[in-house]
């Protein structure tokens, strides 16, 4: 019984342990989530428009002269896939690499991971990776989305893929986080699912000739939808990290609950031993 | 003056929502001005100043670099990689970036990559102390 008891009380030290930690990071985790949250809200109306704005220009588009509002030269994909850098975060890298799987599955493509999760992912599955410099998410900023905008479009242009979807998380709320898909580029990539119905064309003036003003907005475009998708991404994945925090910490609580009951239990039949023991040995006498 | 919805987003939030009677921003072929009832236009932004008309008249200043401005169905957004406006700009900040960058312009052993990066960095200081200079 002895024996019995140590076993129980080193089990609850040990989940107590755990329990620590898991505490500790759902509190680093919600502190961070406040700040990443202002960054997201901030990015948001931004992020937004702009993907408003390109939609309305595709849908209105006529003047198909530039690269990068032309039906796409090669069938090959481009996925820029946002992940976290760390584990432990629920369901938030899993989720998003699954819902990768789905939309690729068939198709040629290569990605451009940001996040080590996504990195070590791709590299595992020996799937063509465009550059790994971004392996971590929490050091992209607005500059370096300007720098992966930039190399997307330059091979864009020299056609080694022809489509550019993004892969990200988005923040509905802190308690529900979605994979969701964007479709980037070419520009006739936007409009689709709306071909039910002929759109109405409108014209549009551009300054000083479409392929000019593609060519200096798209760049811009892309950076922001990746900076915007990046915002979101990290907050979803601070905000999942902290759920299945939480949920780890409860978990760890009742455990020691029902730990604590077993050992009290056992001690008590110890006791109870001891004391026929002492009562048979008496009656010996 | 008839005035227009305008909206003018940076990826650091919407610093404008609101009718205008004037927007003016530099493109990149030039200034451009845009009023109520334009046609749908779309166009690049350059670097340069930039200011709004309020409907009461009064004009607000800002600094304009990169982006896009496309106006559909009357109302136009502004979508720019960075808009500030006069009174936001640190002047002290803008100065020591812009000696910062003259300094490495100076020095002849850079490659053109980081020469493209320090002169897009002058000239965006430039811009900023031109804005706040007005």
């Amino acid at each position: 019984m002895a024996a019995n008891m140590k076993a129980v009380k080193l089990r609850i030290k040990s989940v107590q342990n755990t329990m620590q930690i898991t505490r500790a990071m759902e509190l680093v985790a919600s502190s961070k989530l406040r700040k990443a949250k202002e960054r997201a809200d901030n990015c948001r109306p931004y992020f937004q428009d702009l993907h408003k704005t390109l939609e309305t220009i595709a849908t209105g588009n006529t003047d198909f002269s530039s690269i990068f509002a032309r039906k796409p030269v090669s069938d090959k994909w481009c996925y820029v896939v946002i992940a976290g850098d760390r584990g432990l975060a629920g369901g938030y890298n899993s989720n998003l690499l699954k819902r990768l799987e789905k939309e690729a599955e068939g198709k040629d493509y290569v990605v451009l991971p940001i996040g080590k999760k996504a990195v070590e992912y791709f590299r595992r599955r020996q799937v063509p990776i465009l550059t790994e410099s971004y392996a971590e998410v929490a050091q992209v900023a607005v500059g370096e989305c300007f720098e992966i905008s930039s190399l997307l479009c330059r091979e864009f242009k020299s056609g080694k893929y022809g489509h550019i979807s993004l892969v990200y998380t988005r923040f509905l709320s802190m308690l529900s986080q979605q994979p969701d898909f964007i479709h980037a580029l070419p520009l006739t990539d936007l409009d689709q699912g709306r071909e039910d119905k002929e759109p109405i064309r409108d014209l549009i003036l551009y300054e000083p000739d479409s392929v000019e003003v593609f060519n200096a907005i798209v760049p811009e475009y892309l950076a922001g939808l990746i900076y915007g998708a990046v915002c979101e991404s990290s907050v979803s994945e601070l905000a999942a990290r902290r759920m299945a925090m939480e949920a780890a910490t409860d978990n760890a609580q009742e455990m020691i609950e029902k730990l604590n009951l077993n050992y009290n239990r056992a001690r008590q039949a110890s006791i109870t031993q001891e004391i026929t023991e002492i009562v048979a040995g008496s009656e010996g006498v | 003056m008839k005035t227009f919805p305008l909206q003018i987003g940076t990826p650091d939030g919407l610093l404008f929502s609101g009718e205008v009677e004037r927007v003016v921003c530099r493109t990149i072929t030039g200034e451009l001005a845009i009023l109520a009832g334009h046609i749908n236009y779309c166009t690049a932004i350059g670097m340069g100043q930039a200011h709004i008309i309020l409907p009461d008249g009064s004009r607000r200043n800002a600094a304009c670099i990169g982006g896009m401005l496309s106006m559909m169905h009357g109302s136009c957004s502004l979508l720019a990689t960075t808009w500030e406006w006069e009174e936001d700009i640190d002047r002290e900040r803008a100065e020591a970036a812009k000696t910062r960058a003259q300094e490495k312009l100076n020095q002849t052993q850079i490659d053109e990559q980081e020469y493209k990066i320090f002169r897009a960095k002058l000239q965006r200081a430039l811009v900023r102390l031109s804005v706040n200079d007005h």
